[in-house]
């Protein structure tokens, strides 16, 4: 028996170290000076650490990534878009919507199957309609553009996982509030509302991570076709900010950009370690994101 | 439909009878309508509006004027077929990667129950995390020809250096390695929840009946979360279906059309080869294919009874 256990201990310890392991490269490939970042053979640690690709000035928005500093605009577009279409989508659209359709509404089978459908649309497809509609409206490569075609996705998916939390809330309280002539809507605001709190927190959590990590709205959004450059930076998320170095500009620094990574992906790393149990709820309750 | 369950009473029956004006009064019998117009707006705006324009663009030559030019072009796409093996070999080679993985690793960590068992589970769910972008940025790094760990790991066993983004051969089964680590996750947190849902008296039961962990986990643990598993494979597969971002980074959809798959592909056609009238038709055959397959998804699935809209 012992001996077993030891053998599923070496396993999954295997494992952790599979998952872990690009991680792991990626945060000492930023702490290497540029020219011990692609050595034969690999470094598998840092011998000379430095952090001069998190704050070296240089061209911020040059032709190479120097070094994380630069990114900093990329990244405050990529939390105010998040930020905001996360609380809105959630507090303006999901809740209430999930709470009529749990509490008032017949039919919500259908619904909520419409619903559940539009979480499934790949993104792409709605891609060149919402590009015509945001030139038309002269909104390219500004943050609108992108709060607006991220509501696509967070505000059904918000809908979807709170229908889940609205539906396991006992009627008792509610009704009685109704018995004592609490106006419905009240009753939605200052009761069910408050009995949901952990789904709330759940939505604004997973709604944060989906737009932070969206990636193809962004990149045809503010990128394609008519700045396929750097400045002005405009709307582009740090997302688009290190796939444009990969792909348009193959002679990169690496060490910038690996910097630049650990700090695109610190944000949701933190998130997911402290919210994991919500991100288990977004899963379980079909969370796809592709 | 929650108002008949307890008898309300009725309005000469209610003591307190507030005066409110009609606006009130509308609002308050309506409140379900109200709560529902922002998803309304929602679906007028982000997807009938846009689909509408789907079909109209699908339909009409790059003047404005009706025609069928581009189910003409559809019918005479050379690399349609192409496209269309890619994105199966695609799917299927990253779900079963993904689902393989995940599987597996729900299970191991179910049987481990010990101190590192937090430990282990958050590192399993780490890549979840991450960005598709971020992922593929770790990818590189890893997957570097010259100077890559990956290779020089290969080097030292004398397996040879592969070109591992560069080469046809192994630029798709490259992908897969990135999917399955990046969305094996996602089926690894699904089981292991599922699993956590097994009665503990049926391991008592089995354990007393003198149970292999093999036996256990065919004859007692798998009847049990079929549900969920299904669930899982099947949310997984509308995942890789959907995948885009990682092909965008990792190889572009080369080398060659290797790795062009049918997301990469419209992208290509409406942002490179400005077609946007061929993309919307490739978009809306798209979007009418994942239609089948979400249905299927909802009627073979217990998807609604897990949510809890269905008992």
């Amino acid at each position: 028996m012992k001996n077993r256990d030891f053998i599923l201990i070496t396993i999954l310890s295997l494992l952790a170290f599979l998952y872990l392991f690009p991680i792991y490269w990626t945060v000492i490939t930023s702490l290497k000076p540029n020219s011990q970042v692609f050595t034969n053979p690999p470094m598998f640690y840092p011998s000379s650490p430095t952090l001069t690709n998190y704050y070296q000035s240089g061209s911020a928005a040059g032709a190479v990534a120097q070094s994380a500093t630069g990114a900093l605009p990329y990244i405050v577009t990529s939390f105010v878009v998040a930020a905001v279409t996360s609380f809105l989508s959630t507090f303006l659209i999901g809740a209430p919507s999930a709470y009529a359709l749990v509490r008032h509404v017949r039919g919500k089978l259908w619904i909520a199957r419409l619903i559940l459908f539009t979480i499934m649309i790949p993104e792409i497809v709605l891609v060149v309609p919402f590009f015509n509609i945001i030139t038309h409206a002269g909104l390219l490569n500004t943050w609108w553009a992108l709060m607006l075609t991220y509501i696509s996705f967070t505000a059904p998916f918000s809908t979807w996982i709170l229908i889940g939390f609205f539906s396991r809330v006992p009627k008792v309280i509610e009704e009685a509030a109704e018995m004592d002539g609490m106006p419905a809507f009240q009753i939605f605001q200052k009761i069910s509302l408050r009995l949901v709190t952990a789904g709330l927190i759940a939505t604004l959590v997973l709604n944060f991570v989906n737009c932070w990590n969206e990636f193809l709205y962004a990149l045809v959004l503010t990128l394609t076709p008519y700045n396929f450059g750097f400045p002005p930076y405009g709307a582009q998320t740090s997302q688009v900010y290190i796939s444009s170095f990969i792909v348009v500009e193959r002679s990169v620094a690496w060490g910038g950009l690996a910097a630049t990574g650990v700090v695109t992906m610190l944000p949701v790393l933190i998130l997911g370690l402290f919210f994991e149990r919500y991100i288990r709820v977004g899963a379980t309750l079909g969370s796809v994101k592709g | 439909m929650s108002r008949e369950s307890l008898a309300p009473p009725k309005d000469s029956d209610v003591l307190l009878i507030k005066k409110t004006s009609s606006f009130e009064t509308f609002f308050e019998n309506h409140i379900g309508l109200f709560l529902l117009l922002p998803i309304i707006i929602y679906f007028l705006v982000f997807l009938v509006y846009p689909v509408g324009q789907l079909v109209y663009l699908s339909f009409t030559n790059t003047k404005g004027v009706p025609s069928l030019t581009n189910l003409f072009s559809l019918a005479t796409d050379p690399y349609l077929s192409s496209v269309a093996f890619n994105t199966i070999y695609y799917s299927v080679g990253s779900f079963a990667a993904e689902f393989a993985l995940g599987f597996i690793v729900a299970f191991l960590l179910y049987f481990y129950r010990g101190r590192l068992s937090t430990f282990f589970r958050m590192s399993y769910s780490i890549p979840l995390m991450l960005s598709p972008v971020v992922s593929a940025l770790l990818w590189l790094l890893i997957y570097n020809q010259n100077y890559g760990p990956l290779n020089y790991i290969l080097s030292i066993l004398h397996l040879g250096q592969v070109n591992w983004l560069g080469n046809s051969t192994y630029s798709m089964p490259a992908l897969f390695i990135v999917n399955m680590w990046e969305y094996s996750p996602y089926v690894f947190i699904l089981v292991f929840a599922a699993l956590q849902t097994v009665p503990i008296q049926l391991h008592e039961a089995a354990a007393i009946d003198g149970m292999s962990r093999f036996q256990m986990f065919r004859y007692v643990l798998l009847p049990n979360i079929k549900g969920p598993v299904l669930i899982a494979a099947l949310l997984n597969l509308i995942g890789v279906l959907k995948s885009f971002d990682l092909v965008y980074v990792l190889t572009y959809g080369g080398p060659g059309i290797s790795t062009t798959v049918m997301s990469f592909y419209i992208y290509e056609e409406a942002f490179s080869f400005f077609q946007d009238h061929y993309a919307a038709l490739l978009s809306l055959l798209y979007l009418i294919v994942m239609a089948i397959v979400v249905s299927a998804i909802l009627k073979y699935t217990p998807i609604e009874r897990e949510i809890g809209l269905k008992s």
